[in-house]
C-alpha cells in the first residue's frame, strides 16, 4: 500500500491527489472540518489531554550519536575521550560536560545505559530500534510512531497522528516511518524539504469561499450518488476528503511565526531547535507521535568535534523542550525520547573517530509513566559491554508502550493472526515505570 | 622546539636545505596512546610528549628501550607542550597551562588559561613568551618566566556563520618572534604584532572549512597548522579541502601559501594522493621548501617548492601525525601521532 506522504522531495513526492487515494483505500476513519486548531493550546483543553490522551517526541540522533559523549561518559578510560563527566541533580548520576543544561534536569528523565541491540547497520538497525522487531518474510511491522499514533489518535482528530521531520538527506531512506500492516492510515507525514507541510496549502487562487462551495458541491453530489447504494469506498472516499480537510487547517501548527520571539529565541535559531518547537506544537494539539530526525552523528572521523558541535545544540534543545512541556503543564503526559539507530564504538580510531557500536549504548526517556532520575543497565569500565541490565530493542519499545499507558502484550490481528505490540515473552522493564 | 635566538635565525637562513628527495624512516616506535604534541630539547635525544592519556611524558631517542617516563597529568588531552627557557608548558583541553622545570621533572605553575579546549601551545623563539590558543577563540601571549598574561588577542568570531561554536586551531611565531599567526575552523587566519598585541593582517581560506547544509547538517575541517616563511613575509595554512562526506577526514590534504600583508594567496597545493588534515607545518630553514604533516587512517609527510608551485614528494607515514619536531638544520623530523613515533633523516 503506498505511503502517504507531503513531503515533496524528489524521493517521497506523492500529490495531494495520490494522498487522496491512499488515504480512502486506507480507509480512513476520521472526520470533521477543522479550523480551530489553535484552540487546542489553551491549558483547559491541556487539562483534557493530560486526562486521556499521552503524546510522544521522538528526538532521533540519525547516524548513531556517541553514548559517551551524552549519557554515558568514561572519563579517564582509555576510550573516554576529552570530556569531563560532570554531576547531576540525580546524587552519583554524571554525564558528559556536554551536557549542563540536561544535567540539572536529569530527575526528569530516565537514562537506559544497558542497550545491546546487535545491528551495526544504519538502515537495518534504524528498522530494528523504530519496530523493536525484525520484519518476517511477508509481514512487516509498524514502528513505534504507527502504534502510538493508532493507540493515542483520537477518532475525531483533527490533526495528523504521526508526523516526522527529517530535513537532512544522509541516512533519510535508512528508515523512513513505516506503519507496516497497520496500513497507510497511520504513515507519517513525513516533511523533508520544509517545516511546513507542502501540497495541503488551499491554492491562492480559490478563496475560503470558493473552496467550501466546492466542498459542499462534492458532498452534494456524493449524497445523490449514494442514495439508494451502499458503498464503503464511497463512504471511505468521503472522510478521507473530510480528514484533509482538517488537515489542510492544521497548517498553522507548523508555522512558529505564530509563537512569539521570546519563545523562538528560548528554542534557538537552528532548524532542530525550530522543528522541535513545531513539534511541541502538534503535541499540544493533540498529535500523538512526532518524530525530528536530527542528523547526521556519524562521526567516523573527529568524533569529539562533531559532538563538541552537536551535543550542546542537543542538550540546550532537549532542557528547552523539557521546561517549555513542564510550564505548559504537559511534563507527565509528552514523552520526549532520544534514540538513534546505535551508539559508537569506545575505540577511537586513528582519525579521532569513532565507528558504529550496537552492543553496549544508551538513550533516554522523559515524562509520562517513567521514573525520572533513574538509570537501567551498566556498561564495564571502558563502555565495551553491557554488565548489568541488558536491554535490547524488543524491551524498550515495551517499556516505552507501558509508560504510556499502553499495554505491550495487546495483540492486533492480521485475518485471525493474532500480533502483540511486542514479540512473546518480552516484557516492559518495571524497575523505571512510575 | 625553537629556541634560538635573531642570529641563529640568520644562520639557518642561509644554511643549504637537505633534498627533500633524501627523506627516509629511521626510527620507528610504536606506543598504544595518541601522541598529540611533542617538544624535543635541540641537538639532542631528549623529548617530551603530550597524550590522549592526559599525561605529559619525557623519553629519550637514544635509549636501546624506549620508555616514555609520566611527569605529570593533565585533566584531558595534552595538546601542547613546548620548550621555553628551562621550563616545558603543557596545554590541555581542561583550558590548563602547565609549567613543569625541566631539570627536576616538578610541576611549578598550573594556570586556568582558557574556558574551553586549549588546541595549540607555543614558545616564542627566544623562549621569553608563551602563546596559546583555545576554543575560546582567544590567543593569549604569557610571560615565559613569570607566567603573567601580556596579551588577550580577540580576533576569531566565537560562532561559526551557521550558529554553531567555532574553535581555534592553529598559531605560530614568525622566526623573528615578532609576528604570531592564528587560524579557525571557518579559516579565518589573523596576523599580530607580538609587541603591541593589535592586529596587523588577516587572510581567508574558506576552503578549509566544509559547513554541509543538506546531507548532515554539521561542519568538519579548519585551518590546523600555519607557518611563516623564513623572511616572513609568506605565511603557509594547512588544512583539509572541501569534503564529500564530512563522517570521515576524506578532504585532499590542502596547503595554501599567503602573503599575508595582502592577503593575497601566493600558491595553492590541494592535494591529489593522501587524505585528511595538515596538523603541522615548517619552511626549510633557507626556504626552499615547506613541509606539511597530518592525515587521517593514515598519515604523511608532503614537501612543497613554493617558489615554483611544486609539489615535491609525498611520503606515506604509518599514523595519523598529529605534531612535528624538525631540528634547526631540517636535517630530521621527529613526527607524533596516532599509536607511533617516527624520526625521518634527510641527508
Amino acid at each position: 500500500m503506498p505511503r502517504i506522504s507531503f513531503c515533496g522531495s524528489a524521493d517521497h513526492a506523492v500529490n495531494r491527489r495520490a494522498f487522496l487515494g491512499s488515504a480512502a483505500a486506507g480507509g480512513v476513519s476520521l472526520a470533521a472540518d477543522m479550523t480551530a486548531i489553535n484552540a487546542l493550546a489553551a491549558p483547559a483543553v491541556n487539562g483534557a489531554l493530560k486526562n486521556n490522551q499521552k503524546r510522544v517526541i521522538l528526538l532521533w540522533l540519525a547516524g548513531g550519536a556517541s553514548q559517551l559523549e551524552t549519557w554515558d561518559p568514561k572519563p579517564g578510560a582509555s576510550t573516554g575521550g576529552p570530556f569531563r563527566a560532570i554531576p547531576t541533580d540525580v546524587p552519583g548520576l554524571h554525564i558528559s560536560e556536554l551536557m549542563p543544561k540536561m544535567a540539572s534536569r536529569m530527575k526528569t528523565t530516565c537514562v537506559i545505559r544497558g542497550l545491546n541491540t546487535k545491528n551495526g547497520d544504519h538502515g537495518s538497525g534504524a528498522q530494528l530500534m523504530m519496530r523493536g522487531r525484525r520484519d518476517e518474510a511477508g509481514l512487516k511491522y509498524p514502528d513505534m510512531g504507527a502504534v502510538i499514533a493508532r493507540e493515542m489518535g483520537l477518532l475525531e482528530s483533527k490533526v495528523p497522528d504521526y508526523v516526522a521531520f527529517y530535513t537532512q538527506t544522509e541516512g533519510r531512506g535508512f528508515a523512513p516511518g513505516d506503519s507496516g500492516f497497520l496500513g497507510a492510515r497511520y504513515a507519517p507525514m513525513e516533511l523533508t524539504t520544509n517545516n511546513v507541510p507542502e501540497f495541503v496549502r488551499k491554492l491562492d487562487g480559490i478563496s475560503e469561499l470558493d473552496h467550501e462551495e466546492r466542498a459542499g458541491l462534492r458532498t452534494l453530489l456524493s449524497k445523490e450518488f449514494a442514495r439508494g447504494r451502499s458503498s464503503e469506498t464511497l463512504s471511505s472516499q468521503n472522510e478521507a476528503y473530510q480528514r484533509v480537510r482538517g488537515i489542510m487547517a492544521s497548517e498553522k501548527l507548523f508555522d512558529i511565526s505564530q509563537e512569539s520571539q521570546k519563545v523562538r529565541d528560548r528554542y534557538g535559531p537552528t532548524q532542530f531547535a525550530e522543528q522541535v518547537l513545531i513539534a511541541r506544537r502538534l503535541v499540544e494539539a493533540g498529535v500523538p507521535f512526532v518524530r525530528v530526525a536530527r542528523a547526521w552523528w556519524d562521526s567516523h572521523g573527529q568524533n569529539f568535534e562533531t559532538h563538541q558541535e552537536m551535543v550542546p545544540e542537543l542538550d540546550h534543545i532537549m532542557a528547552t523542550l523539557l521546561d517549555d512541556l513542564a510550564e505548559r503543564g504537559l511534563a507527565d503526559d509528552v514523552m520526549v525520547l532520544t534514540l538513534a539507530e546505535f551508539g559508537r564504538t569506545p575505540g577511537i580510531n586513528a582519525s579521532l573517530g569513532r565507528d558504529h557500536f550496537a552492543s553496549a549504548w544508551s538513550m533516554t526517556i522523559s515524562g509520562c509513566g517513567i521514573k525520572g532520575g533513574s538509570v537501567y543497565g551498566k556498561t564495564d569500565a571502558k563502555g565495551n559491554k553491557v554488565t548489568h541490565e541488558e536491554v535490547d530493542a524488543g524491551t524498550l519499545l515495551a517499556t516505552i508502550y507501558a509508560a504510556l499507558g499502553i499495554n505491550p502484550h495487546k495483540n492486533y490481528y492480521l485475518g485471525a493472526r493474532p500480533l502483540p505490540l511486542v514479540n512473546p515473552g518480552i516484557d516492559a522493564i518495571q524497575a523505571v515505570l512510575k | 622546539m625553537d629556541t634560538g635566538n635573531h642570529h641563529l635565525q640568520s644562520v639557518r637562513e642561509h644554511m643549504a636545505a637537505p633534498k627533500p628527495d633524501s627523506l627516509k624512516l629511521i626510527k620507528d616506535l610504536q606506543r598504544p596512546v595518541i601522541q598529540f604534541s611533542v617538544a624535543r630539547i635541540p641537538d639532542s635525544d631528549a623529548i617530551y610528549l603530550g597524550c590522549s592519556d592526559f599525561k605529559v611524558y619525557s623519553a629519550n631517542l637514544g635509549a636501546t628501550k624506549f620508555e616514555p617516563r609520566e611527569l605529570y597529568e593533565h585533566e584531558s588531552y595534552v595538546t601542547g607542550v613546548t620548550l621555553a627557557g628551562l621550563n616545558l608548558v603543557s596545554g590541555s583541553y581542561d583550558g590548563k597551562l602547565k609549567w613543569c622545570a625541566i631539570e627536576t621533572g616538578q610541576v611549578i605553575r598550573t594556570v586556568d588559561a582558557h574556558a574551553k579546549w586549549i588546541r595549540d601551545v607555543l614558545a616564542s623563539p627566544d623562549g621569553k613568551l608563551v602563546a596559546s590558543v583555545a576554543d575560546d577563540m582567544v590567543c593569549r601571549v604569557w610571560n615565559a618566566i613569570t607566567g603573567e598574561l601580556v596579551h588577550e588577542l580577540r580576533g576569531h568570531k566565537e560562532t561559526t556563520p551557521h550558529n554553531f561554536t567555532s574553535m581555534l586551531y592553529a598559531l605560530t611565531f614568525s622566526p623573528d618572534g615578532k609576528l604570531l599567526a592564528t587560524g579557525d575552523k571557518v579559516g579565518h587566519v589573523v596576523v599580530w604584532d607580538v609587541q603591541s598585541g593589535k592586529q596587523l593582517g588577516a587572510v581567508e581560506a574558506p576552503v578549509m572549512y566544509t559547513w554541509d547544509k543538506v546531507q548532515r547538517l554539521h561542519s568538519i575541517g579548519g585551518v590546523r597548522s600555519v607557518a611563516f616563511s623564513p623572511d616572513s613575509k609568506s605565511l603557509a595554512v594547512g588544512g583539509m579541502g572541501k569534503v564529500g562526506n564530512i563522517d570521515h577526514l576524506e578532504g585532499k590534504a590542502r596547503v595554501e601559501v599567503y602573503d599575508w600583508q595582502s592577503g593575497n594567496r601566493i600558491a595553492e597545493f590541494p592535494g591529489d594522493k593522501f587524505a585528511g588534515l595538515v596538523n603541522r607545518l615548517a619552511w626549510a630553514p633557507d626556504g626552499s621548501w615547506l613541509v606539511g604533516a597530518g592525515g587521517a587512517g593514515e598519515g604523511f609527510l608532503l614537501f612543497f617548492d613554493v617558489a615554483n608551485k611544486k609539489t615535491l614528494r609525498q611520503e606515506k607515514l604509518p599514523m595519523h601525525v598529529h605534531d612535528f619536531e624538525i631540528s634547526d638544520d631540517a636535517r630530521e623530523i621527529l613526527c607524533a601521532g596516532h599509536n607511533r613515533i617516527t624520526i625521518h633523516r634527510l641527508s
